[in-house]
Protein backbone atom coordinates (compact mmCIF):
# COMPACT_ATOMS: atom_id res chain seq x y z
CA UNK A 1 0.00 0.00 0.00
CA UNK A 2 0.80 3.43 -0.68
CA UNK A 3 0.15 6.95 0.97
CA UNK A 4 0.97 9.90 -0.11
CA UNK A 5 1.20 12.81 2.69
CA UNK A 6 0.71 16.21 1.88
CA UNK A 7 1.43 19.21 3.96
CA UNK A 8 3.49 22.14 3.93
CA UNK A 9 5.13 21.72 7.72
CA UNK A 10 7.37 19.40 7.57
CA UNK A 11 7.20 18.06 11.38
CA UNK A 12 3.45 17.49 10.30
CA UNK A 13 4.49 15.30 7.46
CA UNK A 14 6.66 13.31 9.81
CA UNK A 15 4.03 12.77 11.80
CA UNK A 16 1.88 11.58 9.22
CA UNK A 17 4.55 9.90 7.48
CA UNK A 18 5.42 7.85 10.71
CA UNK A 19 1.76 6.62 11.79
CA UNK A 20 1.10 5.61 7.64
CA UNK A 21 4.88 3.39 7.55
CA UNK A 22 4.16 2.21 11.10
CA UNK A 23 1.01 0.35 9.22
CA UNK A 24 3.15 -1.09 6.74
CA UNK A 25 2.46 1.85 3.76
CA UNK A 26 5.04 3.14 1.85
CA UNK A 27 4.71 7.02 2.24
CA UNK A 28 5.75 9.95 -0.25
CA UNK A 29 5.45 13.94 1.19
CA UNK A 30 4.71 16.96 -0.64
CA UNK A 31 4.72 20.49 0.37
CA UNK A 32 1.37 21.74 -1.42
CA UNK A 33 -0.94 20.42 -3.93
CA UNK A 34 0.55 21.58 -6.53
CA UNK A 35 3.73 19.46 -5.61
CA UNK A 36 1.51 16.66 -4.90
CA UNK A 37 -0.20 16.59 -8.19
CA UNK A 38 3.35 16.83 -10.55
CA UNK A 39 4.41 14.18 -7.99
CA UNK A 40 1.24 12.01 -9.09
CA UNK A 41 1.83 12.73 -12.88
CA UNK A 42 5.02 10.77 -12.35
CA UNK A 43 4.06 7.72 -10.60
CA UNK A 44 3.46 4.75 -12.49
CA UNK A 45 1.07 3.93 -9.85
CA UNK A 46 -1.57 5.87 -7.91
CA UNK A 47 -1.41 5.87 -4.24
CA UNK A 48 -3.90 4.03 -2.16
CA UNK A 49 -4.42 6.91 0.39
CA UNK A 50 -3.88 10.85 0.32
CA UNK A 51 -3.76 12.64 3.74
CA UNK A 52 -4.26 16.08 2.91
CA UNK A 53 -3.71 19.75 4.68
CA UNK A 54 -6.14 22.77 4.18
CA UNK A 55 -4.05 25.61 4.26
CA UNK A 56 -1.21 25.53 2.09
CA UNK A 57 0.75 27.88 -0.40
CA UNK A 58 0.36 27.23 -3.90
CA UNK A 59 -2.58 25.08 -4.20
CA UNK A 60 -5.12 24.50 -0.65
CA UNK A 61 -6.43 20.99 0.09
CA UNK A 62 -9.42 21.85 -1.07
CA UNK A 63 -8.01 22.49 -4.38
CA UNK A 64 -6.29 18.95 -4.74
CA UNK A 65 -9.16 17.30 -3.65
CA UNK A 66 -11.05 19.30 -6.75
CA UNK A 67 -8.26 18.22 -8.99
CA UNK A 68 -7.82 14.61 -8.07
CA UNK A 69 -11.63 14.05 -8.20
CA UNK A 70 -11.82 15.58 -11.29
CA UNK A 71 -8.76 13.38 -12.92
CA UNK A 72 -9.97 9.27 -13.92
CA UNK A 73 -6.76 8.48 -12.99
CA UNK A 74 -6.78 9.12 -9.55
CA UNK A 75 -10.22 8.29 -8.87
CA UNK A 76 -9.69 5.15 -6.46
CA UNK A 77 -7.15 6.91 -4.23
CA UNK A 78 -8.94 7.28 -0.77
CA UNK A 79 -8.46 11.56 -0.02
CA UNK A 80 -8.25 12.43 4.15
CA UNK A 81 -8.31 15.91 5.09
CA UNK A 82 -6.12 16.11 7.75
CA UNK A 83 -6.64 20.11 8.76
CA UNK A 84 -7.29 22.80 11.97
CA UNK A 85 -10.57 23.56 9.66
CA UNK A 86 -12.98 22.38 11.86
CA UNK A 87 -15.64 24.24 11.35
CA UNK A 88 -18.50 22.07 10.17
CA UNK A 89 -19.61 24.22 6.88
CA UNK A 90 -15.86 23.56 6.06
CA UNK A 91 -16.19 19.44 6.68
CA UNK A 92 -19.00 19.33 4.37
CA UNK A 93 -17.22 21.49 2.13
CA UNK A 94 -13.98 19.20 1.82
CA UNK A 95 -16.87 16.22 1.87
CA UNK A 96 -18.58 17.28 -1.01
CA UNK A 97 -15.84 18.32 -3.12
CA UNK A 98 -15.04 14.13 -2.59
CA UNK A 99 -12.75 13.82 0.34
CA UNK A 100 -13.55 10.58 2.12
CA UNK A 101 -12.59 11.36 6.15
CA UNK A 102 -11.40 14.27 7.57
CA UNK A 103 -9.42 14.48 10.68
CA UNK A 104 -9.07 17.46 12.52
CA UNK A 105 -5.81 18.67 14.12
CA UNK A 106 -4.75 18.30 17.10
CA UNK A 107 -4.71 14.06 16.61
CA UNK A 108 -3.70 11.58 18.56
CA UNK A 109 -1.46 8.54 16.79
CA UNK A 110 -4.85 6.17 17.94
CA UNK A 111 -7.14 8.95 16.89
CA UNK A 112 -5.78 8.94 13.04
CA UNK A 113 -5.41 4.95 12.89
CA UNK A 114 -8.82 4.66 14.04
CA UNK A 115 -10.23 6.59 11.28
CA UNK A 116 -8.26 4.92 8.38
CA UNK A 117 -9.64 1.69 10.20
CA UNK A 118 -13.08 2.98 9.33
CA UNK A 119 -11.68 3.44 5.59
CA UNK A 120 -11.04 -0.28 5.82
CA UNK A 121 -7.18 0.80 5.50
CA UNK A 122 -5.87 -0.84 8.35
CA UNK A 123 -5.82 -4.73 9.55
CA UNK A 124 -7.58 -5.53 12.40
CA UNK A 125 -6.26 -4.66 15.79
CA UNK A 126 -3.64 -2.27 14.79
CA UNK A 127 -4.39 0.69 17.08
CA UNK A 128 -4.13 -2.20 19.89
CA UNK B 1 -19.34 43.77 10.56
CA UNK B 2 -17.68 42.67 13.71
CA UNK B 3 -18.43 40.20 16.96
CA UNK B 4 -18.09 39.39 20.20
CA UNK B 5 -15.18 36.96 20.72
CA UNK B 6 -16.36 33.47 21.71
CA UNK B 7 -13.51 32.19 22.45
CA UNK B 8 -12.35 32.45 26.29
CA UNK B 9 -9.51 31.09 28.18
CA UNK B 10 -10.63 28.14 29.61
CA UNK B 11 -11.56 27.09 25.76
CA UNK B 12 -7.61 28.35 24.89
CA UNK B 13 -6.27 26.16 27.48
CA UNK B 14 -8.54 23.08 26.37
CA UNK B 15 -7.26 23.44 23.09
CA UNK B 16 -3.53 23.60 24.47
CA UNK B 17 -3.69 20.43 26.56
CA UNK B 18 -4.86 18.27 23.58
CA UNK B 19 -1.96 19.81 21.49
CA UNK B 20 0.46 19.19 24.35
CA UNK B 21 -2.05 15.29 24.46
CA UNK B 22 -1.56 14.81 20.87
CA UNK B 23 2.47 15.81 20.19
CA UNK B 24 4.15 17.17 22.94
CA UNK B 25 3.33 15.23 25.84
CA UNK B 26 1.42 12.33 24.85
CA UNK B 27 2.93 10.63 27.79
CA UNK B 28 1.50 12.67 30.24
CA UNK B 29 4.31 13.27 32.28
CA UNK B 30 5.38 16.74 31.43
CA UNK B 31 2.04 18.96 31.20
CA UNK B 32 2.52 22.42 30.73
CA UNK B 33 1.99 24.06 34.23
CA UNK B 34 0.21 27.59 34.03
CA UNK B 35 1.95 30.56 35.38
CA UNK B 36 -0.70 33.10 34.70
CA UNK B 37 2.24 35.68 33.90
CA UNK B 38 1.20 37.15 30.65
CA UNK B 39 4.90 38.98 30.85
CA UNK B 40 6.89 35.75 31.05
CA UNK B 41 9.79 36.19 28.61
CA UNK B 42 10.42 34.82 25.21
CA UNK B 43 13.12 34.28 22.92
CA UNK B 44 10.90 32.90 19.46
CA UNK B 45 7.58 33.56 18.41
CA UNK B 46 4.76 32.52 15.83
CA UNK B 47 1.67 34.21 15.06
CA UNK B 48 -1.73 33.24 12.76
CA UNK B 49 -3.81 35.97 11.66
CA UNK B 50 -7.68 36.03 11.97
CA UNK B 51 -9.29 38.01 9.42
CA UNK B 52 -13.21 38.70 8.98
CA UNK B 53 -16.08 37.78 11.47
CA UNK B 54 -14.11 38.61 14.14
CA UNK B 55 -10.09 40.32 13.75
CA UNK B 56 -6.94 39.15 15.43
CA UNK B 57 -3.69 36.69 16.15
CA UNK B 58 -2.70 33.87 17.78
CA UNK B 59 0.61 34.47 19.21
CA UNK B 60 2.68 31.20 19.96
CA UNK B 61 6.23 32.19 22.34
CA UNK B 62 8.45 30.81 23.84
CA UNK B 63 11.79 30.20 25.02
CA UNK B 64 14.29 28.74 22.22
CA UNK B 65 15.00 25.80 24.29
CA UNK B 66 11.10 24.88 24.40
CA UNK B 67 10.76 25.51 20.71
CA UNK B 68 13.94 22.80 20.10
CA UNK B 69 12.10 20.60 22.66
CA UNK B 70 8.94 21.03 20.68
CA UNK B 71 10.41 20.39 17.77
CA UNK B 72 12.47 17.72 18.52
CA UNK B 73 8.89 15.90 20.00
CA UNK B 74 7.66 16.71 16.39
CA UNK B 75 10.45 14.87 14.89
CA UNK B 76 11.31 12.50 16.66
CA UNK B 77 14.96 13.21 17.41
CA UNK B 78 17.03 14.69 19.69
CA UNK B 79 16.78 18.34 20.48
CA UNK B 80 20.48 19.16 19.93
CA UNK B 81 19.74 17.55 16.56
CA UNK B 82 17.20 20.04 15.96
CA UNK B 83 17.86 22.82 13.23
CA UNK B 84 16.28 26.89 13.27
CA UNK B 85 14.47 25.14 9.99
CA UNK B 86 13.16 22.73 12.20
CA UNK B 87 12.15 24.98 14.97
CA UNK B 88 10.54 27.60 12.35
CA UNK B 89 8.56 25.21 11.31
CA UNK B 90 7.14 23.29 14.30
CA UNK B 91 6.60 26.90 16.08
CA UNK B 92 4.75 27.53 12.78
CA UNK B 93 2.45 24.43 13.04
CA UNK B 94 1.79 25.00 16.80
CA UNK B 95 -0.03 28.33 15.92
CA UNK B 96 -1.39 26.95 12.76
CA UNK B 97 -3.09 24.29 14.85
CA UNK B 98 -4.52 26.30 18.10
CA UNK B 99 -5.43 29.25 15.48
CA UNK B 100 -7.24 27.02 13.63
CA UNK B 101 -9.17 25.65 16.58
CA UNK B 102 -9.73 29.11 17.74
CA UNK B 103 -11.01 29.87 14.23
CA UNK B 104 -13.28 27.00 14.67
CA UNK B 105 -14.87 28.21 17.49
CA UNK B 106 -15.91 32.04 16.30
CA UNK B 107 -18.94 33.02 14.22
CA UNK B 108 -18.65 31.78 10.05
CA UNK B 109 -16.66 33.79 7.72
CA UNK B 110 -13.65 33.37 9.65
CA UNK B 111 -9.92 33.31 7.45
CA UNK B 112 -6.68 31.98 8.97
CA UNK B 113 -3.78 32.86 7.69
CA UNK B 114 -0.54 30.93 7.14
CA UNK B 115 1.70 31.32 10.17
CA UNK B 116 4.68 33.62 10.17
CA UNK B 117 7.60 32.95 12.87
CA UNK B 118 10.16 35.16 14.00
CA UNK B 119 12.86 33.93 15.90
CA UNK B 120 13.36 36.85 18.35
CA UNK B 121 10.99 37.41 21.55
CA UNK B 122 7.72 37.92 21.26
CA UNK B 123 8.06 41.54 23.14
CA UNK B 124 9.81 42.67 19.78
CA UNK B 125 6.22 42.20 17.72
CA UNK B 126 4.02 44.83 17.28
CA UNK B 127 0.33 44.10 16.47
CA UNK B 128 -1.40 47.68 15.57
CA UNK B 129 -4.57 48.65 17.23
CA UNK B 130 -4.83 45.42 19.19
CA UNK B 131 -5.00 44.40 22.29
CA UNK B 132 -4.47 41.16 24.20
CA UNK B 133 -7.44 39.58 25.04
CA UNK B 134 -6.40 36.32 26.74
CA UNK B 135 -4.18 33.76 27.01
CA UNK B 136 -2.48 30.47 28.69
CA UNK B 137 0.83 31.53 30.19
CA UNK B 138 3.21 28.47 31.84
CA UNK B 139 6.12 26.33 32.28
CA UNK B 140 7.09 23.18 29.87
CA UNK B 141 9.67 21.04 31.48
CA UNK B 142 11.09 24.91 33.59
CA UNK B 143 10.81 26.71 29.96
CA UNK B 144 8.28 29.59 29.21
CA UNK B 145 5.68 28.70 27.08
CA UNK B 146 2.64 31.29 26.28
CA UNK B 147 -0.45 31.26 24.18
CA UNK B 148 -1.90 34.21 23.87
CA UNK B 149 -4.93 36.13 21.33
CA UNK B 150 -5.26 39.83 20.30
CA UNK B 151 -8.42 41.30 19.10
CA UNK B 152 -8.15 44.39 16.46
CA UNK B 153 -9.04 47.50 18.27
CA UNK B 154 -10.37 49.38 15.49
CA UNK B 155 -13.03 46.25 15.69
CA UNK B 156 -13.95 47.22 19.04
CA UNK B 157 -14.52 50.66 18.46
CA UNK B 158 -16.82 49.92 15.68
CA UNK B 159 -18.95 47.40 18.08
CA UNK B 160 -18.92 50.24 20.78
CA UNK B 161 -20.39 51.85 18.01
CA UNK B 162 -17.53 54.72 17.18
Amino acid sequence: MRAMVIDDSRAMRMILKRIVTKLNFDAVEAGDGKEAIDLLADMPEVPDLALIDWNMPNMNGLEFVIHVRADPRLREMTLVMVTTESEQSQIVRALAAGAHEYVIKPFTEGAMIEKLALLGLVPTGANS
Amino acid sequence: MSVEVEVNEDDLAEMVGQVWESYLDPEGINPLIPTYDEHQPSEVHSSVSINGSWTGHLVYACSTLAARRAAAAFLAMEPDEVSEDDMSDVLGELANIVGGNVKAMLPPGALLSLPQVVLAPESSARYPNTERIGGVYGLWEDEPVSISMWHSRAENSEEDGA
